[in-house]
């Protein structure tokens, strides 16, 4: 059989060409501390994705500008190598593998969604790789035992009970009645628990619970049942898109509702797609540029918001600046740990406690940050049409007054 | 046949020394195998039988999960494994790790073995783009609930069991490979002896033509549905290595990923040629190279290369590379040609 002669050929033609691709190891090489990070540059998460790649540049840029890492006396810049995790979990877990045993790439930037963590956080874990990530915020991630993971935000059950609180606040300490709608993923599941959590604490009761599906542009059957059943807030939760599709459908149909919560609309650029339809909007919030917190790399939130603009042209989200504050720990971790060995660095990273323009960062031993209270804000607009999203809870960064409730699409 | 032996044991040499080789490129590796895996199995429908299925990822999936439950509902409360807000952590030692990867593989190739029969007796009815259709609403519907089904994570997904502390650390990576060569070892033996067999000749017969097949005394539906099941046989087990090896299982995005390996495995078979025993698994190599050197080099750019890949393949290789060999080498296929003849063709046209 001359068949077999083209296909032994083709397998010899495979060995050599494996055999010449030879692995590249590259992890504190010269005077560079590289980083290894796979981002959602394409699919479903693209645009979060981006925030969170130009939040990583920029505190790269800033740090290296800014004198770099001191370890051992020696000065070191970062450098980080991307890789496209196309939204996809299985992507990143290969991508993972791939930073860590091809490109010998020593200490790892989480992805974009608490999904694609979730998928990266074995590999890492197994290979001791010390990983800081910014943006998987679902619970989940910090009860698997995870030694060599921290997140630099606030867990997500926490991101929208606060406005259930406000709610019942509002209607005098009784229960309110929820309508929830979330996306059928890792990040959105995870922040309906927290509701589910403060509805039961609260004693009010939830009367629509509907999960959306991934490719997230339609809720219409939602909406309907929403308008039927007049409840006091409606909750919607599905990243970037389920942020537009919510605010889209809502003002289409004209959907009347007291209070209107949700995640993701400051990454969505809400107040600018939609404008006066997005009015009213309460979001929740990792961080928010009035916020007081400083550091002496992007001095304070108002600074970190201008030079962001000025470098990326659009304003920046929670998204970026928590990644931004990612480096801001690890050369933290680094300049304490005085090393580049993956334990003594993971240790230096355990006993962080510290103050970044982000907030305050310190992990519990699960990896996520215990030291900083999630903000909610709302979306006001003036006469001419600009809207600006202000902080209206918790109090203590309050800068201006929730508007409640929410006047009905016949007044405004 | 001398030949053809050098040929196998040269190949079952290459891939037991590969880890250890190119001990980088293991997971690679390890993907490879279940992508020959998965396009040598639709080549059974999509290639000798005429059946373009989509719904091959439904078996994956379906072996995905149910290995990795199995694993861990062995030896902890589901439930309470893949709840998110859970406090508790669960650990295998590694005797219950392997263990319940054993048994999981085994569930995860009997479950769609079985599923395949009784979906294929009510559909395999259908033909041509109405079977290609359905088959492509199964993978989008299983992905849809069991996105909704709570003790498999619902849309939180599902952490499998980390590999368990046993030697050093390339052991996972070398477990994953040599599990995923065993099955694609296992899958070739079984898809070639099949082969050579009066089935493949029915399979063939009712890719023709179908109503002479019947007309002729087959019972196509039984062969129909048998070709379906040895599919769903091999797609689960490979799903279920795919589980463990990727370590978390999304409902659509990792499982029934119909979107992804689902197109993939009917683009790696015709890329190497349908039809033929070599061909998904020279389209399965080539492709996977390809992809994984897109997505190095093009950055960003990835999916607009393989996008003209896939072009390419379409107009200059529309019978895929086996296809194209043969054409143009037929004598080395054991074609006799005669050369006086053919040129005698050529110059009437």
């Amino acid at each position: 059989m001359r068949l077999n002669k083209i296909i032994l050929s083709f397998v010899s033609a495979l060995v050599i060409l494996f055999s010449t691709s030879v692995a590249s190891f590259a992890k504190v090489v010269g005077d560079k501390i590289i980083l290894g990070a796979a981002i959602s540059l394409t699919g479903k998460y693209s645009s979060n994705g981006v925030h969170t790649q130009n939040g990583y540049n920029m505190a790269v840029d800033r740090i290296n500008n800014m004198g770099g890492v001191k370890v051992g006396g020696k000065t070191y810049k970062f450098d980080i190598i991307y890789y496209d995790d196309e939204s996809n979990p299985k992507r990143a877990a290969q991508l993972a593998e791939r930073l860590i045993s091809q490109d010998g790439v020593e200490f790892m930037l989480g992805p974009y969604s608490s999904g694609l963590t979730k998928a990266i956080a074995p590999v890492t874990e197994k290979y001791g790789v010390p990983m800081v990530e910014a943006n998987g915020a679902s619970r989940s991630l910090f009860t698997k035992g995870y030694k060599y993971l921290f997140a630099v935000l606030a867990p997500a059950n926490l991101y929208l009970d606060v406005a259930i609180d406000l709610a019942v606040e509002k209607n005098n300490g009784k229960g309110v009645t929820v309508a929830m709608a979330f996306e059928q993923d890792a990040f959105s599941q995870d922040v309906r628990l927290g509701v589910l959590d403060a509805i039961k604490r609260t004693g009010s009761k939830k009367v629509i619970d509907d999960k959306l599906p991934k490719e997230l542009n339609d809720m219409a059957a939602t909406l309907v049942k929403v308008k039927q059943m007049k409840p006091d807030v409606l909750v919607v939760s599905g990243h970037t898109k389920g942020a537009l599709t919510a605010i889209r459908q809502i003002s289409e149909m004209k959907v009347d509702v007291p209070m209107l919560a949700m995640t993701h609309c400051d990454a969505a650029k809400l107040s600018k797609q939609h404008g006066k339809n997005s009015q009213y909007a309460l979001c929740a919030s990792q961080w928010h540029k009035t916020l007081t917190y400083k550091d002496d790399f992007f001095k304070d939130g108002m600074t970190y918001d201008a030079d962001f603009t000025k470098e990326f042209g659009y304003a920046p989200p929670y998204q970026a600046a928590e990644s931004s504050a990612a480096l801001l720990v690890f050369k933290d971790a680094f300049e304490r740990a005085n090393s580049f060995d993956q334990k003594k660095v993971r240790d230096a990273l355990a006993a962080t406690n510290m103050q970044t323009f982000y907030g305050n960062i310190k992990f519990a031993p699960g990896g996520q940050n215990v030291d900083k209270p999630m903000v909610l804000f709302q979306v006001m607009c003036d006469d001419a049409g600009k809207c600006e999203n202000k902080v209206v809870a918790p109090t203590k960064w309050a800068s201006a007054k929730l508007i409640h409730p929410i006047p009905s699409w016949s007044k405004r | 046949m001398k030949n053809t032996s050098i040929l196998y044991i040269g190949i079952l040499i290459f891939g037991i020394a590969a880890p250890f080789v190119f001990p980088a490129f293991k997971v690679q590796l390890s993907i490879l195998c279940v992508l020959i895996v998965l396009a040598t199995t639709w080549n059974i429908q999509g290639g000798e039988m005429g059946y373009n299925s989509f719904g091959n990822i439904l078996f994956y999936g379906l072996g995905m999960y149910l290995c990795a439950s199995v694993q861990v509902g062995m030896f902890f409360p589901l439930a309470e494994w893949t709840e998110s807000g859970g406090e508790k952590t669960f650990v295998h030692t590694p005797a219950q790790f392997f263990q319940g990867m054993a048994v999981g593989l085994i569930v995860a190739a009997i479950v769609p073995t079985i599923v395949a029969g009784l979906i294929g007796y009510s559909i395999l009815g259908l033909r041509g783009h109405y079977f290609a259709i359905c088959t492509l609403g199964l993978g989008v519907a299983a992905g849809e609930i069991s996105g909704g089904i709570e003790i498999i994570g619902a849309g939180q997904g599902f952490t499998t069991p980390p590999f368990p502390d046993v030697g050093s650390l390339d052991s996972r990576g070398e477990f994953f490979y040599f599990l995923s060569f065993f099955t694609l070892v296992l899958t070739f033996i079984a898809v070639r002896s099949i082969y050579s067999t009066r089935f493949k000749l029915i399979l063939n017969a009712i890719r023709d033509n179908e109503d002479k097949a019947e007309a002729m005394g087959i019972e196509t539906m039984k062969y129909k549905i048998i070709g379906w099941m040895i599919s769903a046989f091999f797609c689960g087990l490979a799903g279920g290595i795919m589980g463990g090896l990727v370590g978390y299982i999304d409902s659509t995005d990792v499982a029934f990923d119909g979107r992804e390996m689902g197109v993939f495995m009917v683009l790696m078979a015709i890329l190497g040629g349908k039809g033929t025993l070599w061909g998904p698994i020279i389209g399965a190599t080539v492709f996977h190279i390809f992809k994984e050197g897109f997505w190095t080099f093009f950055l960003g750019w990835q999916y607009v290369a393989l996008g003209v890949l896939i072009v390419v393949i379409v107009i200059y290789f529309p019978e895929g590379i086996m296809g194209w060999l043969r054409e143009k080498y037929p004598e080395r296929f054991g074609e006799v040609v005669d050369e006086k003849d053919r040129k005698a063709q050529v110059e009437l046209k």
